[in-house]
């Protein structure tokens, strides 16, 4: 359908306009944290533009915070939960899907209904239970609640249940047991689901923030999205230039693994829940 | 399918360890914050004692549960902003367009955006001399020094929280949108187009009736969403100035009160809540339900 000009011109400035809204907080803390000079902060529209633009700020937040170790730390919890939340609902939608077993409704029905019920109710029991099992201040304990996903689960099952019988039944045929065809028939077959929940998980343990900042109390333990701010809104944020340059460089990972993965975002087969 | 025995041996060998982790940290969970909520529960001493009603007595008479119970309800106000937003987004990006996919992924950022560092940015954006103020001086909203202090000031702090949830969450609703939009028949629109209806006729007896499955589902996630708020007044007030809702007010007696059997019990009454919205809703939603059906 072709559309005049005018229209089009109107829905470019109105998507520039709400690019701007989206964008504003992080543009202005991009150009005060490069602004080496700090006193136009709080000018605007000025202090949009950055002034004598320079990596000073930038250097300063590796001196004023272990930012390495937390990013280090934040790197350790998602490849720890996305390899364990894989080696857990992987196999797990695979039997809702493919197996039939007593038991089977309630466990997908349980996990369903968790679903629409918000996961931070639990954060009390589960420190105390953490704190049973000892494990307070360790990585373990911030990954360990995280594994068993209901979404990861209600996606793996979805997606092994699109795949052709005839192939399972076949493998099996060939005298492969339920591992051998779980690893090397109906898994590589899946990938792309696979990838997607690997994805999705990963940007939800590199974001987590609520968690490890309940069970981690060591500061060279933290992750980035719980150091990070600590150090901010603590007695560290002595300077407005200082805190932009370091949300600023927070920033950059999840935009740079979101612009190489956006399609799985904007694309969704299936969301999780927000937040 | 294999010999039923074995097959079975099988299946639990593959379901177990997910559900031992899930039954433990998931399930367990909601039956111990029913057990807590009946608990005079207090971390330090570690001991246990059954006190009937008296955390649920002493929720009715506290004054700050109260308002955060009102703040958790009033954030669904955000709801409909956030079906709006995202509504017009996606009609806004979802015809092609050279540049569109850049729009779209700018929308969608701060969904992927650690919460507590965009909570940062937006105490800044809320500060006294911040964006906000200048930009409502700017358009002649107010006159210069009569803003108000956003975070700090009763009765604006949960604006503050409202309008960065719709800032945070509105790219999710619009990608929902989007694969509804997708789903919008082509000649449909354009038979429309031929019969003369106009682009507001258009949407409203062409695409918006064929997008309310895609609303009533949007709806459903976005109220327990607005219901669950916490951490966006955590990183933006951290509930100071009336801004605490239901779960800030579980977290705060929790692990600042150290009285667990309180929390428990607020938490106990928000799982409640939550549990029969979703089931009015659930319902309304029939055959719309994305649950009950493999898509």
């Amino acid at each position: 359908m072709m559309q005049r000009w005018p229209v089009v011109c109107a829905r470019y400035a109105g998507m520039a306009l709400f690019a701007m809204f989206t964008l504003f907080p992080f543009l202005w803390a991009l150009s005060v944290g490069l602004s080496t000079d700090p006193s136009g902060i709080w000018h605007f529209p000025a202090a949009f533009v950055p002034v004598e633009p320079g990596a000073y700020w930038f250097k300063r937040v590796f001196a004023e915070m272990p930012f390495l170790r937390y990013v280090g730390n934040s790197l350790l919890l998602s490849a720890l939960t996305v390899a364990g939340v894989l080696a857990l609902t992987v196999p797990c939608g695979y039997a809702l899907a493919q197996l039939r077993f007593p038991g089977r409704r309630v466990l997908f029905g349980a996990m369903l209904l968790t679903l629409t019920l918000p996961s931070e109710v639990a954060i009390v029991p589960n420190f105390v239970t953490i704190s049973r099992l000892g494990l307070v201040d360790s990585h373990l304990g911030v990954v360990l609640p995280n594994l068993a996903s209901a979404f990861g689960v209600f996606l793996m099952k979805q997606s092994f249940e699109q795949l052709p019988a005839e192939v399972i039944d076949a493998a099996r045929v060939d005298g492969a047991g339920e591992w051998q065809v779980l690893l090397r028939v109906a898994a590589p077959l899946n990938l792309p689901a696979i990838g997607t929940l690997a994805i999705f998980t990963l940007v939800t343990a590199w974001n987590d923030y609520l968690w490890p900042a309940v069970v981690l109390t060591t500061r060279t333990r933290l992750p980035i999205s719980v150091g990070v701010f600590n150090d901010l809104t603590g007695p560290f944020a002595v300077s407005t230039s200082l805190v932009m340059a370091a949300v600023v460089m927070a920033v950059v990972p999840v935009i740079v693994l979101f612009a190489l993965t956006q399609r799985f975002f904007l694309a969704p087969q299936a969301l999780p829940m927000r937040g | 399918m294999a010999t039923p025995g074995l097959s079975t041996r099988t299946a639990y060998l593959f379901v177990a360890p997910c559900a031992a982790v899930f039954a433990v940290f998931t399930v367990w969970p909601m039956l111990y914050n029913g057990w807590l909520a009946f608990q005079d529960y207090f971390v330090a001493e570690r001991a246990a004692a059954w006190n009937d009603f008296a955390n649920f007595v002493l929720l009715a008479e506290s004054p700050r549960f109260h308002v955060a119970l009102r703040n958790s309800l009033l954030m669904l106000l955000t709801v409909p902003a956030i079906q709006a937003g995202g509504m017009g987004l996606a009609l806004l990006v979802h015809r092609p367009l050279a540049g569109v996919t850049v729009f779209r992924a700018i929308y969608y950022l701060p969904v992927v955006i650690t919460i507590s560092i965009a909570g940062i940015v937006w105490r800044y954006v809320f500060h006294y001399d911040g964006v906000l103020n200048w930009a409502l001086v700017t358009l002649g909203v107010m006159p210069q020094g009569a803003g108000p202090q956003w975070l700090s000031q009763p009765g604006w702090a949960l604006f503050a929280v409202m309008a960065f949830s719709f800032w945070k969450y509105v790219g999710y609703y619009m990608v929902l949108y989007l694969v509804g939009l997708a789903a919008v028949p082509r000649e449909l629109t354009e038979a429309a187009v031929l019969d003369g209806a106009g682009p507001w006729a258009r949407f409203r007896h062409v695409t918006w009736p064929l997008l309310a499955p895609v609303t009533v589902l949007c709806t459903l996630l976005a109220t327990i969403g607005a219901l669950k708020t916490f951490q966006e007044v955590l990183v933006l007030t951290g509930g100071e100035s009336d801004s605490g809702t239901t779960l800030l007010f579980v977290y705060q007696s929790a692990f600042f009160g150290f009285n667990f059997g309180v929390a428990g019990a607020a938490a106990l009454l928000f799982t409640l809540l939550c549990l029969g919205i979703a089931a009015v809703q659930l319902r309304l939603l029939g055959r719309h339900n994305p649950f009950a059906r493999g898509q």
